[in-house]
């Protein structure tokens, strides 16, 4: 998960933003964002979108990463029972739903337990 | 340092200098629901209704604006040209407004901003959507190209998911409950049995929507808002033109306010989950602009795509503190007889949700209120009225607000 930060005020921001929402400056870097944050608020959705279908019904989240930086993401490997507006989540890279019409694989951020079972972490924390 | 989440991203106050006043001369409206029609031929039947009303000839119209977010779904763009010349009157220019499913009162407000700067004397605005020949699922993914597509609806996130998002956010927030929120779709399912052109004639219980099936927890079916067809139409005029019309300037009603703002397109882009910035901000403006409060209002149509998003346009609108809209709607107070009715139409939930109608569909709603037409559903005494209607999840948000002439 690549975004960027503000070189002149340090704001950082994902997805990448050309004029930093802060202060306005233009000069930002590319920066890593962490794989570990929280859970703000999330959903156990019915459908979802085309593509999605076999993953039905699917729970994404709202996440605030450990750097205050939001994103939506579907979450994984998580009992729904068990999940909480709080639960402490990590990013975990995976594909992300059905293959494109010329066999495109979609990979792409999703979130798990902190401790994920199955894969390795998306980024290094 | 943690992210900015940004309020407002510049502080400007929009300069409405040496406007003229406008007025809706005349609205009508299809019926709401799923239809056989075209995008085109419901289009036209609503505003040739609103040319009717408006007791004005289409060669007296001099441009127009068409409201639509996905016409491009029956292989038709440019729905200007199309619905003028099925009007005869193919030299006038119109084009299309989209701004998701705040299209219609964006249309509303680009009329009203063309008419009160003097260029023209009189608009026809038409929205219209025709989603029925999708199935649900290319419904739903039509839909979900109003979010921030790549960050939301890519990752999986349908706008049920989003909006079950913030009911949620707010249930954690404030207590609200989904028995509250159920209440929402009761009262507005028994406006709309009182609306002939609703898209539902069905009264239900809280019960009924609690064991309704969940299709993004919270949220339940029956917290919902159809897909619907559907086109509303209105007539635009200024003070000089409506004067000329005899009869029907008494019907006229007077715009007062015409707020709008932007909010990002992305949910989890701001502070708060449990507001839309951009509904704040056009009704703090429209409230500025009328030199009105909540109080004065009469009555309010709102964007009600979710049970939850009516409490949120209440709470927003500054109708209610924050956290108290659910127990309001519970004890009565936004029924048709109450202090504060919303939505007497039957709002988004029970009247339907023809995306680019919609908000020219609150218009009509308000011209039929304000001229005591309402028939069953008339709110008694109504002379000023505000319309509350939302792109997405907030990305945009313009708010109106009516007076009987
Ligand atoms: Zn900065």
């Amino acid at each position: 998960m690549l975004g960027n930060k503000c070189e002149k005020c340090q704001a950082e921001f994902f997805p990448p933003v050309n004029i930093c929402r802060a202060c306005k400056s233009i000069d930002l870097k590319p920066l890593e964002m962490p794989g570990a944050g929280k859970i703000l608020s999330y959903t156990l959705q019915k459908e979802s979108v085309a593509g999605f279908e076999e993953q039905e019904p699917m729970v994404f989240g709202l996440v605030e990463l450990s750097n205050g930086v939001r994103l939506v993401a579907q979450i994984v490997d998580f009992p729904y029972e068990s999940l909480k507006i709080g639960s402490k989540v990590k990013a975990v890279f995976r594909r992300v739903k059905a293959d494109g019409p010329s066999g495109q694989i979609y990979y792409g951020y999703k979130f798990g337990p902190p401790r994920s079972p199955r894969e390795t972490s998306a980024t290094e924390e | 340092m943690p992210s900015i989440l940004i309020l407002r991203d510049n502080q400007y106050d929009p300069q409405y200098r040496n406007m003229r006043d406008v007025f809706v001369l005349g609205a009508g409206t299809t019926k709401y629901g799923k239809s056989h029609l075209s995008a085109r031929e419901l289009a036209l039947e609503a505003s040739k209704k609103a040319l009717v009303e408006s007791g004005i000839e289409p060669t007296d119209v001099q441009a127009g604006f068409i409201a639509n977010a996905f016409s491009l779904s029956e292989k038709q763009g440019h729905l200007g040209p199309i619905i003028m010349s099925g009007l005869g009157i193919a030299d006038v220019p119109a084009s299309t407004i989209e701004s998701a499913c705040s299209s219609g009162a964006s249309a509303i407000r680009e009329a009203w901003v063309n008419i009160g700067a003097g260029i023209y004397d009189c608009m026809l605005v038409t929205g219209v959507e025709k989603v029925s020949q999708l199935d649900t699922i290319t419904a739903t993914t039509y839909f979900s190209f109003g979010s921030d597509y790549i960050f939301e609806g890519a990752c999986g996130a349908s706008f049920p998911g989003l909006y079950g998002s913030i009911a949620r956010a707010h249930m954690s927030k404030y207590g609200t409950t989904e028995e509250q929120m159920a209440n929402v779709s009761v009262k507005n399912h028994e406006n709309g049995m009182l609306n002939p052109n609703a898209h539902f004639h069905k009264k239900i219980t809280v019960d009924d929507v609690m064991n309704s099936i969940v299709v993004a927890s919270p949220l339940k079916l029956y917290d919902a808002c159809p897909f619907s067809d559907g086109a509303a139409s209105a007539v635009l005029c200024s003070e000089g033109f409506m004067l000329k019309m005899n009869g029907h300037a008494s019907e006229a009603i007077k715009i007062v306010a015409s707020g709008r703002a932007g909010g990002t397109g992305a949910l989890h882009q701001r502070p708060d989950l449990t507001t839309l910035n951009a509904a704040v901000l056009a009704g703090r403006e429209a409230f500025k602009q009328a030199g009105l409060a909540p109080k004065d209002i009469d009555f309010l149509e709102v964007h009600d795509c979710f049970t939850i998003a009516e409490l949120v346009a209440l709470e927003d609108l500054g109708f209610y503190p924050r956290g108290e809209a659910a127990k309001a709607t519970q004890e009565g107070q936004t029924r048709i007889n109450g202090e504060t009715p919303v939505n007497p139409s039957g709002g988004l939930k029970a009247k339907g949700h023809p995306v680019g109608a919609t908000g020219v569909g609150q218009v009509v709603e308000v011209y039929e209120q304000l001229n005591s037409r309402a028939g069953h559903r008339q709110v008694k005494d109504a002379r000023i009225a505000l319309t509350h209607n939302v792109g997405a999840t907030g990305g945009s948000c313009a708010v109106h607000i009516f007076e009987k002439n």
